[in-house]
């Protein structure tokens, strides 16, 4: 590989089930540049309660010579419809089409790995570029796997899912105790 | 949504039968909510098989990463 060579990564899915598993660094094994779209990293970080979204920050802190966040036009699309109340649904993956078109072009011998969730990239032609390589997660895992990096594909997920359980325990809960604040208020009011 | 609409969404995506956008569009608001829901059914998220319109891509993606890790050792 003769030009420069960054993972981009193109949806939230890969980052909660690598950070819900606690194996971020997983994704830094090969030594590959990761570049993050603005329009993912926010979509991830404002995911309410989430110690996915916290671990995601935290990683980025840690790792900022390897990880870049990108800031696209996009991005700031998202956050004027976010200002507006209005859908972002995926403004993710458009921004990191910006943002590989922008690496592509700052280098006639740059190559892009675009990172996609399994079930995505099985269906959609993603990518005409012949510069463009495409990996989903799954992929990803069983290259670690294979390289014995990894204890198994397999338990990432698994993990990635039991924690997700959790999470989503706490969500409920904490709503819950919402609603319960929120009748008991009401019934005070009304007495 | 009923809870056995969304169950039976999840098993589906499980399965590799429908995709995550199409889980957003059915209202799963975030990756997390997916997660969770594939950890209550004690399901894990699909692998996609090297299969569909981008298999040649992603071939190219994984020996990359496969050299990559192996220039490192």
């Amino acid at each position: 590989m003769s030009g420069p060579y960054r993972l981009i990564v193109t949806d939230t899915s890969p980052l909660f089930t690598l950070g819900l598993a606690d194996a971020l660094d997983a994704r830094l094994r090969p030594g590959l540049p990761v570049s993050i779209p603005d329009a993912v990293y926010i979509e991830a970080t404002r995911v309410r309660g989430a110690p996915g979204a916290d671990r995601i920050v935290a990683w980025i802190n840690d790792h900022l010579d390897t990880v870049r966040i990108v800031p696209t036009d996009v991005g700031i699309d998202q956050q004027r419809r976010l200002d507006e109340g209005r859908s972002i649904r995926g403004l993710g993956e458009q921004a990191a089409i910006e943002a590989m078109d922008r690496f592509l072009r700052s280098d006639h011998a740059a190559r892009a790995l675009l990172l996609f969730e399994d079930t995505d990239i099985e269906r959609r032609h993603a990518v005409v570029d012949a510069r463009v390589d495409l990996v989903s997660t799954g992929d990803f895992l069983r290259e670690l796997e294979a390289a014995g990096l990894i204890q198994s594909s397999d338990y990432i997920l698994d993990r990635a899912a039991a924690e997700g359980r959790n999470i989503e325990r706490q969500r409920h809960a904490v709503s819950d105790a919402e609603a319960r604040e929120r009748l008991q208020n009401h019934l005070r009011r009304n007495r | 949504m009923t809870e056995s609409e969304r169950e039976a969404l999840v098993r589906k995506y499980a399965a590799g039968e429908i995709a995550w956008r199409e889980l957003r569009e059915h209202g799963f608001e975030d990756y997390v909510e997916v997660l969770g829901a594939l950890g209550a059914l004690g399901l894990r998220q699909p692998v996609a098989p090297m299969d569909g319109p981008n298999v040649a891509a992603r071939q190219r993606g994984r020996v990359a990463i496969r050299e990559a890790l192996r220039s490192r050792r």
